[in-house]
C-alpha cells in the first residue's frame, strides 16, 4: 500500500490544491485506513518542500521531451516524484513511496509499467478537472482551488488509478 | 424580384447560430462579464444583479424585433398565451432550451419558468467565501430577467421578473417568476384589431 | 414590380429611415418625406377607426385571426407573417405608384413605395369575387409581403444589433443601407 502526495502548482511556482491519500487498490490488507495516507511523520512535513525542489527538474525536463508527461523525474529517499506539465505551464506533481509504506515492506517491490500508465492516466484527467475549473469565470490562473466538488472529483480519479 | 430568402421558416429552429458555432463562447463571454462587474463593483452582489437587469433590459428591447421578425408572432391574447410563447418559441430560438411553464396564481397573473438547464451557467460554481455572502446575494442569470422585462415592455406588457431559486445557490431547480402588473393598452399601435 | 423607395417609421410616426431604392420617382426634399411621414402615421391611425361593424362582412377582408397564427406558430415553430396591421391603412394603389404598409407588433411601420398594379388584360368577371380578382391583383400586394418580412429581418439585424443605434433614432448604418439596396433594387 503505497501513500501519494499530490499537488498542483500555478505559473508562479505557487501551489493551488493539495492530496493526501493512499492506495485504494485493494492489496495486503494491513491496519492501514484505505485512503489515509501512511508517511511518516517527519516525511509528511518535508512534502511541500521535496515537490517544490522538483520544480527546477521539471523546467529542465520539459524541454527534453514532446510530451506533457514528464515521467519519474525525480527521487528523495525512497519517495518517488512523477511530473506532469501542461500547456498553460501547470505542473502536477505526484510524489509517492515505493516501497509501501516505509515500516512495513508488504507492498509491491518497484514501479512497474502498469502503475507509470495510471500515473500517466491520473495526470491527464487530473488536467482535465483543472481545465473545467478554469472555465468557472470565478476562478483565475494561480487562484487556490477551493471548489469541494473539484476535491470530490479528484478523489474519485485517484480511487481509479492509484 | 425575388432575392434568394436567406430566413425560412422551417430554418428559423435549425439556423439559430449562424455565425458563432461554440455556444460555450457565449457562456464563457456572460461569465467574465458577470465575474467583471462583481469585481467593480467589490462584491456588492445587489448592485451587479442590478446591472444585470440592466444590461438585459436593454437587450430585451432589441432583442423582440428579431423574435417578431423571425417568427411573426401576433399579439397574445391571454398572459398564458404570452408564458407559452415565451417558453416554447423565444427561449427555443435564442437559447435552445424550452423552460417549463408552472406554478400559476389564482389571478393568471403570476407564473413560473423552471429552467431545467441553463447555458449561461455551465461551468459555474459559486466561490465559497467564509460567510457565503455570494450564494445569498447573487443572482447569477439576472440577466435573463431583465431581457424578459425588456421584449415585453416593447409589446406593451409591463411586468416584474425575478429569480426565486438557482441551482447554482445550492437549490434544487432554477427558477424565475413573472408578474404581469399591466397590459398597456394606452400605447398598444393603432392598426391592431 | 419595381421599388422606388423605402421608409422606416418608428412607433410615434417619426421617420426613422428613408432610401431611394430605384430611380424614378420625383424626388422629394427630406422635408416632404417628414411630412409624408406624420401624414401616413395620423391616416393610418385614423382609418383603423373606419371599419365595417364587426358583424359584418368580416370574411373578405381577410382578417386574420392572431389567436390562430400564435397557436400555429407555436404548435409547429413555424414562423408566420410578422405584419399586425390589421385595421389601419395597409395599401393605396394610383395609376402612378403603389405604396404599402407593413407594421409590428412594436410600432415600427414600414412603408414602401412601388410601381403601380400592371394592366391585366382579360380579367376574368367579377362574379366570382374570391378566387379570380384576387389571383391577379393581388399578386403584388402578396409579393410585398415577403419583401417586408426580409426588410424587417434586416432591420432586426443590422439595426438593433448595432450596439451604438439608440432606439426609435434615426438610422445612420450603411451596413443596413447597403442590405437594403441588395434586396430592393
Amino acid at each position: 500500500m503505497s501513500s501519494y502526495y499530490f499537488v498542483i502548482i500555478g505559473t508562479r511556482d505557487n501551489p493551488i490544491y493539495e492530496l493526501e491519500f493512499s492506495s485504494f487498490r485493494s492489496g495486503v490488507s494491513g491496519i492501514q485506513v484505505p485512503g489515509k495516507s501512511q508517511f511518516s511523520p517527519s516525511v509528511k512535513e518535508i512534502l511541500p518542500f521535496i515537490s517544490h525542489s522538483a520544480l527546477d527538474i521539471i523546467e529542465d525536463a520539459q524541454w527534453s521531451t514532446n510530451s506533457f508527461n514528464l515521467g519519474k523525474i525525480d527521487s528523495f529517499y525512497g519517495l518517488m516524484i512523477n511530473a506532469f506539465i501542461s500547456q498553460g505551464n501547470i505542473k502536477y506533481v505526484l510524489c509517492y513511496d515505493a516501497n509501501g509504506s516505509g515500516t512495513n515492506g508488504s507492498s509491491s517491490p518497484s514501479l512497474n509499467k502498469n502503475d507509470e500508465n495510471s500515473i500517466k492516466q491520473f495526470f491527464t484527467e487530473a488536467n482535465e478537472l483543472y481545465v473545467k475549473c478554469l472555465l468557472n469565470p470565478f476562478y483565475s490562473v494561480n487562484n487556490a482551488i477551493t471548489s469541494p466538488d473539484f476535491d470530490h472529483r479528484m478523489k474519485l480519479l485517484a480511487r481509479k488509478y492509484l | 424580384m425575388s432575392k434568394t430568402t436567406r430566413y425560412s421558416g422551417d430554418e428559423m429552429w435549425k439556423n439559430n447560430v449562424e455565425k458563432i458555432q461554440n455556444s460555450e463562447l457565449f457562456t464563457l463571454t456572460y461569465g467574465s462579464v458577470v465575474s467583471q462587474l462583481c469585481r467593480d463593483f467589490n462584491n456588492n452582489y445587489q448592485e451587479v444583479n442590478q446591472q444585470l437587469d440592466r444590461m438585459g433590459y436593454n437587450i430585451g428591447m432589441r432583442l423582440i424585433e428579431e423574435f417578431l421578425a423571425k417568427t411573426g408572432a401576433q399579439r397574445c391574447q391571454t398572459f398564458k398565451e404570452t408564458a407559452e410563447m415565451i417558453s416554447k418559441v423565444g427561449f427555443k430560438i435564442f437559447l435552445n432550451i424550452q423552460p417549463t411553464v408552472t406554478n400559476w396564481t389564482q389571478d393568471g397573473k403570476t407564473f413560473s419558468l423552471v429552467l431545467n438547464e441553463n447555458p449561461l451557467a455551465d461551468f459555474v460554481e459559486l466561490p465559497m467565501g467564509p460567510d457565503n455572502r455570494i450564494c445569498r446575494d447573487l443572482w447569477y442569470s439576472q440577466v435573463l430577467c431583465g431581457v424578459l422585462r425588456g421584449a415585453l415592455q416593447m409589446v406593451q406588457l409591463d411586468v416584474d421578473v425575478w429569480f426565486v431559486k438557482d441551482v447554482l445557490r445550492g437549490d434544487d431547480q432554477t427558477e424565475l417568476r413573472l408578474r404581469l402588473n399591466k397590459f398597456l393598452k394606452d400605447e398598444v399601435p393603432a392598426g391592431e384589431d | 414590380m419595381k421599388v422606388y423607395s423605402c421608409l422606416i417609421l418608428n412607433k410615434a410616426g417619426g421617420l426613422i429611415y428613408q432610401n431611394n431604392v430605384n430611380p424614378g420617382l420625383n424626388s422629394l426634399s427630406s422635408n416632404d418625406f417628414l411630412v409624408l411621414a406624420g401624414t401616413l402615421h395620423g391616416v393610418h391611425a385614423i382609418a383603423s377607426k373606419i371599419k365595417p361593424i364587426p358583424s359584418q362582412a368580416k370574411d373578405d377582408i381577410g382578417v386574420t385571426n392572431t389567436h390562430n397564427t400564435n397557436t400555429n406558430l407555436i404548435a409547429t415553430g413555424k414562423s408566420q407573417n410578422a405584419n399586425s396591421n390589421q385595421s389601419g391603412l395597409q395599401t393605396i394603389e394610383t395609376d402612378f405608384f403603389n405604396l404599402y404598409i407593413f407594421q409590428t407588433l412594436t410600432g415600427l411601420k414600414f412603408v414602401i413605395v412601388t410601381s403601380p398594379n400592371p394592366v391585366v388584360h382579360n380579367l376574368q368577371p367579377m362574379n366570382d369575387f374570391k378566387s379570380i380578382s384576387r389571383g391577379e391583383l393581388q399578386k403584388q400586394y402578396d409579393s410585398t409581403v415577403k419583401l417586408f418580412r426580409q426588410l424587417y429581418l434586416l432591420f432586426s439585424d443590422f439595426v438593433m444589433k448595432d450596439p451604438f443605434y439608440s432606439l426609435d433614432m434615426p438610422v445612420k448604418s450603411s451596413l443596413f443601407d447597403m442590405r437594403v439596396k441588395e434586396l430592393l433594387v
